[in-house]
């Protein structure tokens, strides 16, 4: 009998994985990615890892499937970047045991710095994608997408969104939800497929070619992927994904084609749905994928002239496109009175939590107008007022890189000002580290903060190769970040109290002073690992003068009342930055004494 | 089919990172997959502990194929805070029903223009919103020991004005939800909510 629960996209991506009979599963956090590996470790009866990044992971899982095993590998739309190289040569390859590749792409940059449209890198990698529209689909597709990328001996793209990845809708499964491994296939070698040597990659690339043809035959059968819902037929509407569902509300009545499987794109199934209906539009986020292929077979289609090609869409954007179409619903214009022009309301971004280790560095950067190339992670809300001390910040490990590099230009230009960058634990083990032999190699002298909380913060908290914790939660080995900064030759690295502001000053003004690369490392757990206070909560000795210095922390545990600062003892865990940098002495911890430890 | 014919019900949840939002809007959802429904619920979790505003939405009907509620159609609109409430309160619609946790929680100052906390929360919120519910959650769930059961006191809030939902739904979905230690002060907290939505 099926059961019917309410699974996150994340969730039913997991579940199809286990109902596939998957062997192997990894990836590296990345929001909205990051739950798909986390539900699969909880859920156990699969071989689940945290790979150091992206490249890794999508090696081991390629690893996994020569070796015979279905293998799972996920990570954010940026992620595919990294994971780029053996992505396109995989294709080439071609697989033993099933790959499938979840790429969680961000339109909208909820937690992002680019809505990059990952259908064009399968597209680039010549594999098929696949693209569900609710999780009932994520779980199906994904049990599919094993199948095509045996039958058809190629690595499968399940493409997703944040608003599929972090959606709930009801899945219906197996009441017991236990399935039983798929077979290993067997393991032999294959020099003319599996070694990529000119001479063996140029037959592949015609196999490549042949297969996606096959494909496009095999997409335009497939009606559980690619569907037409006849309507009324003077408006079809090609859609997919999260898109579909908005199209289904906006225009209930409209003949639809929907595309389970966008690429390779079923031309026929196109055609036919084109013959059917008088005029076509195309309704997807970001890039004109699908409404370029459609073009490019003589079909007028109507796209991104009425549904916009930046960020997500939503009902409201899909109702208001077809509208301006004059073919959709009339207008709802039926509002809240909320008091004509609203006042402006103070802001609520995310920050830096009251304690969080990150800080006082970044209080101290600022304080030294140093140059400074972050890195992606919580640390990066440093360069947010009132911190305000980052200079740029680009994707994972560039830090270290363009630290290097600046330092060079300036150093050209006789500009003396010094550069540092910022980098977390695990952002270090994913690519910072090959950024630091560059410094070591090229004879730089820049100076890198490494800011280890022990653990991947940002995305919900998973361990690293340097917190020596695997994803199953066993022990593991563990990388320990000071001998590896020695063994590739920095001889200056050092760690520092991010809580001590005397001593990170000092150990800058060191630093930065020495004509060498040099590695500072800051320790402090996460405060949402480790709860415990640090000391106790401050406490005003005298009436605030209400000088302000305090408010540059930008700490959430002190408030601001009429100038003055209020401390809230509910949320201050005595980290004590507040009392170093009191220039009246006001802010008191009991025990504390005025800078230094507690 | 018992709930056939029934329009989509459009909940809007809100609040300020780690308050409760997520866990109060994941309950609202099962309840209703629970009482028969079908349920979409959405929402954005990137930095939701760091602090930042949190919203979620719960639809759930005969047949709901968005995961978003469209502009302006929440039918209730519940915010465990009230700047918040303000925040969000243009996407409630006419006639819709507002559920406010009394609590003001203080924007870490950002430095981006001096805009202070509106004061004048309660009134506006009142004023926009016939009919709405603006209820001492928090100090309920800290007379009971437990401030973290502030979102099930809402919930209880919000159980008084959802007769679709039958109450006993919402007393299962807090027994399986929270670990044997928590459940009581759970459920006094959501009973003592069902009690003061009707006062209020």
């Amino acid at each position: 009998m099926p059961n019917r629960i309410l699974l996150s996209g994340n969730e039913a991506i997991a579940e199809g994985a286990l109902e596939a009979g998957a062997h192997f599963a990894c990836a590296y956090p990345g929001t909205p990615s990051t739950e798909i590996l986390e539900t699969l470790s909880r859920r156990g009866g699969i071989r689940s890892e945290w790979a150091p990044n992206e490249k890794v992971a999508y090696e081991a899982a390629y690893g996994a499937s020569l070796g015979g095993a279905r293998a799972l590998v996920s990570m954010k739309h940026v992620g595919v970047n990294v994971a780029a190289d053996p992505l396109f040569s995989s294709s080439y390859a071609g697989v033993n045991g099933g790959l499938v590749l979840v790429s969680a792409d961000d339109p909208a940059m909820h937690s992002s710095q680019n809505e990059q449209d990952n259908r064009q890198l399968a597209r680039a990698a010549k594999i098929p994608v696949l693209e569900p529209s609710d999780s009932q689909e994520a779980k199906d597709f994904t049990l599919r997408a094993f199948g095509i990328s045996e039958r058809f001996d190629t690595p499968v793209m399940l493409r997703v969104t944040t608003r599929i990845c972090h959606s709930m809708s009801p899945v219906e499964t197996e009441r017991d939800r236990s399935w039983p491994k798929a077979p290993l296939r067997d393991y032999e070698r294959n020099f003319h497929k599996h070694v990529l040597l000119p001479a063996n990659a140029r037959p592949r690339h015609a196999f490549v070619e042949r297969r996606m043809e096959e494909l496009e035959e095999f997409a335009t059968g497939e009606r559980d992927l690619n569907r037409i819902e006849w309507g009324d037929r003077t408006v079809g509407v090609i859609t997919g994904g999260v898109a579909y569902q908005y199209v289904r509300e906006a225009m209930p009545d409209a003949s639809i084609l929907k595309l389970g499987m966008p690429h390779p794109l079923p031309r026929d199934l196109v055609r036919e749905f084109a013959d059917g209906v008088d005029e076509i539009y195309v309704v997807e986020e970001l890039d004109p994928f699908i409404e370029m292929q459609v073009r490019a077979l003589g079909i007028p289609a109507i796209g991104k002239e009425l549904f916009p090609l930046t960020g997500e869409l939503n009902p409201d954007l899909v109702e208001l496109g077809f509208r301006l179409s004059g073919n959709g619903l009339p207008s709802r214009d039926n509002q809240l009175d909320i008091g004509g022009t609203a006042p402006s309301l103070p802001m609520r971004p995310p920050v830096l939590c009251a304690g969080c280790g990150h800080r006082g560095v970044f209080y101290t950067l600022s304080k030294l107008g140093l140059i400074v190339t972050g890195d992606i992670g919580c640390y990066t809300l440093g360069a947010l007022r009132p911190l305000e001390s980052m200079d740029a910040c680009l994707c994972m490990g560039a830090s270290i890189g363009m630290a290097h590099g600046m330092e060079v230009a300036l150093r050209a230009g006789g500009d003396g000002r010094r550069v540092v960058g910022v980098i977390g634990d695990s952002t270090f083990m994913h690519s910072g580290i090959t950024g630091l032999i560059n410094t070591v190699y090229n004879g730089g002298s820049s100076t890198v903060l490494v800011l280890d909380n022990g653990t991947t913060a940002m995305t919900g908290h998973q361990d690293h190769p340097g917190t020596g914790v695997t994803a199953s939660g066993a022990p593991g080995g563990r990388v320990d970040i000071t001998a590896l900064c020695r063994a590739i030759g920095i001889r200056r690295v050092r760690d520092v109290d991010p809580y001590d502001l005397e001593a990170l000053e000092s150990a800058l003004a060191e630093e930065l002073s020495a004509d060498e690369p040099s590695v500072i490392i800051c320790r402090a757990a996460c405060r949402l690992v480790d709860r415990t206070p640090i000391a106790p909560s401050v406490h005003l000795e005298i009436e605030c003068p209400g000088c302000g210095t305090c408010f540059e922390l930008g700490c959430p545990a002190i408030d601001e009342r009429d100038g003055m600062a209020v401390i809230d003892p509910d949320v201050c865990c005595g980290c004590g930055l507040c009392v170093q940098v009191c220039p009246f002495c006001g802010l008191r911890i009991e025990g504390y004494d005025t800078a230094g430890a507690v | 089919m018992t709930n056939e014919g029934i329009p989509t019900r459009n909940v809007l949840l809100a609040g300020v990172g780690g308050h409760g939002v997520l866990a109060l809007s994941r309950i609202v959802a099962e309840g209703a997959l629970a009482a028969g429904f079908d349920v979409r619920k959405s929402e954005i979790h990137g930095m939701s502990q760091r602090g930042g505003s949190v919203v979620s939405e719960v639809r759930y009907g005969e047949d709901v194929r968005s995961p978003l509620i469209p502009e302006a159609a929440a039918d209730v609109f519940v915010s465990l805070e009230l700047l918040e409430a303000l925040r969000h309160l243009h996407r409630l619609r006419p006639g819709g029903l507002l559920l406010v946790n009394d609590q003001r929680i203080t924007p870490a100052p950002t430095g981006s223009g001096p805009v202070d906390y509106p004061e004048d929360a309660v009134e506006r919120l009142r004023e926009a919103a016939q009919g709405a519910r603006i209820l001492p959650a928090h100090d309920i769930a800290v007379e009971l020991g437990e401030p973290r059961a502030t979102n099930m006191v809402m919930l209880g809030a919000f159980a008084a004005f959802t007769p679709e939902i039958a109450a006993t739904v919402w007393t299962q979905m807090i027994e399986t939800t929270f670990r044997p230690t928590l459940r009581a002060v759970n459920l006094a907290a959501f009973q003592r909510g069902l009690e003061i939505a009707a006062e209020a």
